[in-house]
C-alpha cells in the first residue's frame, strides 16, 4: 500500500467509518444532554448538570442568583464549541459575573445568550435547540502553563473498543479559550503507550514550542493516562451504536479525568498532530475481539506505541532482571521470606516448590485457586498441580499473582517466575 | 436523430428559448463539477445549491455585474452583522435587519446605475438579483462559530467553484453539444456522480494537508 492509502481522508472517513455510527448513536453524541444521561447511567464521570432549559419561558423564570460561583452555559446541540459561555466567578454585585478573560457579564446577557441558543443560532442547521448550565471544569495544574484561558481536553479516537489515536487540544488566544482545532486551538499528538506528547500542529503549521513561550510541545507526560484510555473505551461500550467516535476527556482539578463530550464525526487533523496515519491503524483493529476496556487499552498500547516508548518505560523504572534474582514471598502470616528465584521467560505461569509452599503456609484450603487436572507438559512430564494465589516482591515491585505448586525439591531454585508475572520487566538472558 | 434531439429541435422551433434548454441540460453537469470539486479536489464550499445558483445567475447577469452585486452583498452583509451585533436581537429579526441593509445597498446600485450609464446593471432582471440577495444568510451563517479566516476561506472556495460552473455554462462547445447531443450530456454526469460517490481516496488538497505524513 502506498503511504497515501494509510492516511484517512475525508472521503474514506465518510464512506467507510462514519457508516459505523447509526442514527441513534449520532443522536446521543449530538446532544450534550443525552450524552450526559447515557454516561451517568453507565457510571462514567461527566460534568454535573445544573439546569436544562427546554422552553424560553424557563429562561426568563430562572433564578440566576441560585447558581454556584462558576458555571458554563452551552447549547445542547451546539457544534465546534459555538455559543458557549464560561463563567469564572461572581463579580462584586449580585447578577454580575467575570468571564475567563475577566470581562463582566450580567444576568441580561446570559438570558439573551440562552434565548439565542434556543432559537438555534448555534445548533446544526439552525434548528431550535435547548440550552443547559453545567458545572465548570477547573483547569488542572499541569496545564496552567500550556493553555490560554480555557480548559485543554484530550481527544481519543476509539474504534472497535480500541483507542486508535489521541491528542491533547490546547486553547489559545485565537481560539478564545476553546479547545477546537478549527477555532485555532493547538493539537498535540500523544503516544498511546506512554501518554507522552509528541508533535503539535496549529492552524496547519507544525510547532516545536507553544507560541509565545519557550515551552516544548513534546515530552509532557499526561497524568492518569491509563484511566483516560479506559474511559474512552468505556464510553464506546456505553454507546455501542457509535462504532467510530471521538471521546473528549478533561482533567478536573478535584475529580480527575471526566468525559466532556462524545463526537460522532471526529476530525482528521489528529493525524497531523501525531504525524501518524489513521486509516492504517483503523484497519489494524478491525475485527479484533476485545474482551473489555482494559484489554482494548492493552491492545492499543501494544499496537500503537511510539518508537521511543520502550526507552521511556525503561527510564520510568522498567527494571532489567538477571535470570537469577532474590525474591521476597509473603507468607500466610504476612511476613516476607527471601527466596533465590529463577526468572524463566520460557514458562508461562510461575511455579513454587510444594515443600516451600507448605512451609510458608500457602497450601491452606482457602489459598488454593484451583487444581490443574490436565497437567503441564514440562521437564517432569505430565502431572496434576494445584494453583495457589501468591504475593511477592521482585526488584522492588509488588506482584500479586498465581503460581502452580510442583515438586521442585531436587532443583536449585524452589521458586520460578514465568512470563505471566514479568510484564514491564526486561530479562537479561 | 433520437427522440430527445427531435423534441429539442421542435421545441426551439416552436419558441422555447435556446438558453433555457442549454442551461437546463448543463445544470446536472455543473452540479457534478461542484461534487467533484469537493470529493476530488477537496474544496468545501457551501453545498450544491449556492455555487450552482451563483453560476447560473452569473450567466444571466454577465460576469462583471454578477461579481459586482455578489461582492457588494457579501461586504454589506458582513458589515451589517458586526454593526448590529451589539443590539442583542433575536436571530431572525437580526437577519431581517441584515437583509434590510443588503436590499438597500442593491437598490441604491440599481437606482444610480443609469446615471453612470451602466447599461448591464440597468437592464438586469429581478430574479438573479433576488437569488443573490437571499444568499446573504448563508454567508452570514458561515461566519458564526468560525474564525474569520475559515469563513473567508469557505466563501472564496464557494466563489471558485461557482466560477468553474460558470465557465462550463459558457463554453461554446458544450452549449452546442447540449443542443446537438443532449443524451450524452445528460448521461455523462450521472455516471460521473456514481463514480465519485464511491471514491474513498485522498482529495487533491488533502495531499497538501497531510504532506508531512506522505514523506
Amino acid at each position: 500500500m502506498s503511504k497515501a492509502a494509510h492516511i484517512l481522508g475525508m472521503n474514506a472517513r465518510n464512506q467507510i467509518y462514519l457508516k459505523l455510527n447509526t442514527k441513534k448513536g449520532r443522536q446521543v453524541a449530538d446532544s450534550k444532554w443525552l450524552t450526559k444521561k447515557v454516561l451517568r447511567v453507565n457510571e462514567l464521570p461527566s460534568p454535573k448538570l445544573l439546569k436544562l432549559f427546554r422552553r424560553p419561558a424557563a429562561v426568563v423564570e430562572f433564578d440566576w442568583s441560585s447558581l454556584p460561583d462558576n458555571f458554563v452555559l452551552k447549547p445542547v446541540s451546539g457544534y465546534a464549541g459555538g455559543g458557549i459561555i464560561v463563567v469564572k466567578k461572581k463579580a462584586k454585585w449580585a447578577g454580575e459575573w467575570y468571564l475567563m478573560d475577566n470581562t463582566i457579564i450580567n444576568t441580561a446577557d446570559l438570558r439573551l445568550q440562552a434565548l439565542d441558543i434556543m432559537a438555534g443560532q448555534y445548533s446544526l442547521h439552525n434548528l431550535p435547540d435547548w440550552a443547559m448550565l453545567e458545572e465548570r471544569i477547573k483547569i488542572a495544574k499541569v496545564f496552567k502553563k500550556y493553555a490560554y484561558q480555557g480548559t485543554p481536553d484530550i481527544r481519543v479516537v476509539v474504534c472497535n473498543r480500541v483507542p486508535v489515536m489521541a491528542m491533547l487540544r490546547l486553547p489559545t488566544a485565537q481560539s478564545k479559550g476553546k479547545a477546537n482545532l478549527h477555532q485555532g486551538a493547538i493539537g498535540v499528538g500523544i503516544d498511546l503507550a506512554t501518554g507522552i506528547t509528541t508533535h503539535a500542529v496549529w492552524q496547519g503549521r507544525f510547532l516545536q514550542y507553544i507560541p509565545g513561550t519557550k515551552r516544548k510541545v513534546n515530552g509532557l507526560k499526561l497524568p492518569y493516562w491509563n484511566t483516560i484510555l479506559a474511559l474512552a473505551v468505556r464510553a464506546q461500550e456505553a454507546v455501542p451504536s457509535l462504532g467510530y467516535m471521538g471521546v473528549d476527556v478533561v482533567y478536573d482539578k478535584e475529580h480527575g479525568p471526566v468525559i466532556l463530550e462524545l463526537n460522532a464525526r471526529p476530525g482528521l487533523e489528529i493525524q497531523n498532530a501525531n504525524l501518524a496515519s489513521l486509516r492504517k491503524r483503523l484497519q489494524r483493529v478491525e475485527g479484533l475481539e476485545v474482551r473489555d476496556a482494559d484489554h482494548g487499552v492493552r491492545i492499543a498500547k501494544t499496537l500503537f506505541a511510539g518508537r521511543f516508548a520502550d526507552r521511556v518505560m525503561a527510564e520510568e523504572g522498567v527494571k532489567t532482571l538477571n535470570n537469577e534474582e532474590e525474591v521476597k514471598i509473603r507468607t500466610s502470616e504476612g511476613k516476607r521470606t527471601l527466596v533465590l528465584t529463577r526468572i524463566d521467560t520460557g514458562a508461562f505461569r510461575s511455579s513454587i516448590d510444594r515443600d516451600l509452599a507448605e512451609q510458608l503456609g500457602l497450601l491452606a484450603e482457602n489459598n488454593i485457586l484451583w487444581q490443574n487436572h490436565f497437567g503441564y507438559r514440562s521437564a517432569q512430564g505430565r502431572q496434576s498441580r494445584p494453583v495457589i494465589s501468591l504475593t511477592f516482591w521482585l526488584a522492588g515491585s509488588k506482584i500479586s499473582s498465581s503460581a502452580s505448586v510442583a515438586d521442585r525439591s531436587k532443583m536449585k531454585y524452589k521458586f520460578l517466575i514465568g512470563r505471566n508475572d514479568l510484564e514491564g520487566f526486561l530479562v537479561r538472558p | 436523430m433520437n427522440t430527445l434531439q427531435y423534441l429539442i429541435s421542435q421545441a426551439i422551433f416552436r419558441g422555447v428559448s435556446e438558453e433555457t434548454v442549454v442551461i437546463l441540460i448543463l445544470l446536472p453537469l455543473v452540479a457534478s463539477v461542484v461534487a467533484a470539486a469537493r470529493h476530488l479536489l477537496g474544496f468545501r464550499g457551501f453545498g450544491i445549491l449556492i455555487p450552482t445558483a451563483i453560476a447560473v445567475t452569473f450567466t444571466v447577469t454577465g460576469i462583471a455585474v454578477g461579481v459586482l452585486i455578489f461582492v457588494t452583498i457579501l461586504l454589506v452583509a458582513t458589515a451589517a452583522r458586526s454593526l448590529i451585533r451589539r443590539l442583542r436581537l433575536h436571530y431572525l429579526p437580526r437577519m431581517a435587519i441584515v437583509l434590510w441593509f443588503v436590499t438597500l445597498a442593491v437598490l441604491t446600485m440599481i437606482l444610480t446605475a443609469p446615471f453612470f450609464e451602466f447599461r448591464q446593471l440597468t437592464e438586469i432582471s429581478i430574479f438573479p438579483i433576488v437569488i443573490l440577495i437571499l444568499m446573504f444568510e448563508e454567508f452570514v451563517a458561515v461566519q458564526i462559530g468560525k474564525s474569520f479566516r475559515e469563513a473567508a476561506g469557505l466563501t472564496l472556495e464557494t466563489v471558485i467553484i461557482a466560477l468553474m460552473g460558470y465557465a462550463i455554462l459558457r463554453v461554446d462547445w458544450l452549449q452546442r453539444t447540449a443542443l446537438l447531443y443532449p443524451h450524452w450530456l445528460i448521461l455523462a454526469p450521472l455516471a460521473f456522480d456514481l463514480l465519485i460517490g464511491r471514491f474513498t481516496g485522498l482529495r487533491l488538497l488533502e495531499y497538501r494537508r497531510f504532506r508531512k505524513l506522505l514523506k
